[in-house]
């Protein structure tokens, strides 16, 4: 599966990852590959993008997630890396 | 004629004045490509927002977003926000700029509109000052590195009025980054959003069946903003990179210039020096000649 977070100044990440776990408006939604197409708004909150056994970690708020077709994009207002 | 030894002082100037603009075009070099970048960086996450507003818009519902909306018997209150530069010494670029802005704020008036200018740029703030035109808004604190939340701050309040009914169109006019030699002033109407416009990305397929949450009125009405918002960043973070490409050809430009005028004035120098040679021996040469006759 295919992930990319997008900030509106650039790409944050792009990569292949084994999961997804994104804040949505509702409360935290998990993304497995071969997930079903999927649109939902993003809250406030802590994503986290699983690829084998190292995680990434962003702080995103605001922008929406979207999968298709094993892509997943993560298009948030503001994204940044977390340590 | 002139003086060598004027001629040397004015060859040494014009050889500063050289060396000062072909510094400014190598700065202006390199900040260009990365103003450059940072325009191609922003283009991911402006196509996201074009393909999920098309995907995701019903012509039906137009009524149902503000940011749609459009005037009914035209627009009667406008905004236009002009883009400048703080900097000047980058050729007719600032010109081009306020050259459009005021024919977009005439064109508004003439479609009966009251215009209010919103202006971005030291180099703009001060012309309308000089021109005696007010401004709703001036800014000039923001940099050849703009940013989100430049971008938000001067599109937001706008966005808000026009969503609660007191303007009718936000234009904005920007220098359009084509590339570094073509940077056209272009008028843009950001508000209201024409959805029918919204480019859409070629390689995003057919619209899948997505399961939508909490709906697509929903998500069409969060990303309308975030599209609005986007469309102001990259009017200001395209400026900025053009500004660094009109800086790069006018200091390319006066630097060819100054090293013409340098070969000139050579020219003339050597000239002016033989001159003088020539006026000596014939001087010595006469003045021999007088004592011996």
């Amino acid at each position: 599966m295919h992930v990319t977070v997008i900030a509106p100044e650039s790409a944050v990440f792009e990569g292949a990852a084994d999961s997804v776990i994104a804040p949505a408006f509702d409360g935290e939604v998990g993304i497995l590959p071969r997930h079903a197409p999927f649109m939902t708004l993003l809250g406030d909150g802590r994503l986290t993008v699983r690829q084998g056994e190292a995680n990434h970690a962003f702080h995103v708020r605001g922008g929406f997630l979207q999968v298709v077709r094993d892509n997943v994009r993560v298009v948030a207002e503001h994204a940044r890396a977390e340590e | 004629m002139a003086k060598p030894r004027e001629l040397r002082r004015r060859i040494k100037s014009v050889e500063n004045t050289r060396q000062i603009t072909k510094t400014m075009e190598m700065v202006a070099t390199s900040k260009l490509k990365r103003a450059q970048d940072r325009v191609i960086a922003a283009r991911p996450y402006a196509a996201a927002l074009a393909e999920i507003i098309s995907d995701l818009h019903d012509p039906a519902l137009v009524e149902q977003f503000p940011l749609l909306r459009r005037p009914k018997g035209g627009a009667r209150r406008a905004a236009v926000v002009g883009i400048t530069s703080n900097r000047g010494l980058c050729g007719a670029f600032n010109n081009n700029l306020i050259k459009e802005a005021r024919a977009r704020i005439k064109a508004l008036e003439q479609e009966g509109a009251e215009v209010e200018l919103h202006m971005i740029g030291r180099k703009g703030v001060g012309f309308f000052k000089y021109l005696g035109r007010p401004m709703a808004a001036e800014y000039r604190d923001i940099t050849d590195r703009p940013t989100m939340d430049d971008a938000t701050r001067v599109i937001d309040p706008l966005m808000e009025r026009f969503a609660a009914g007191d303007l009718d169109v936000v234009e904005v006019v920007f220098a359009k980054f084509v590339s570094a030699m073509s940077t056209p002033a272009t008028g843009f109407r950001v508000l209201p959003v024409d959805v029918e416009r919204v480019e859409r990305p070629e390689d995003s397929g057919a619209a899948a069946n997505y399961i939508l949450r909490p709906s697509a009125r929903e998500i069409v009405g969060a990303v309308l903003p975030l599209y609005v918002r986007n469309a102001m960043y990259r009017a200001l973070v395209e400026t900025a990179a053009s500004e660094q490409g009109a800086r790069r050809t006018a200091m390319k430009n006066a630097t060819d210039n100054a090293g013409d005028m340098i070969d000139n004035l050579r020219r003339s120098y050597n000239r002016a020096r033989q001159g003088q040679i020539t006026q000596e021996i014939s001087e010595i040469v006469g003045g021999a000649s007088a004592l011996q006759g």
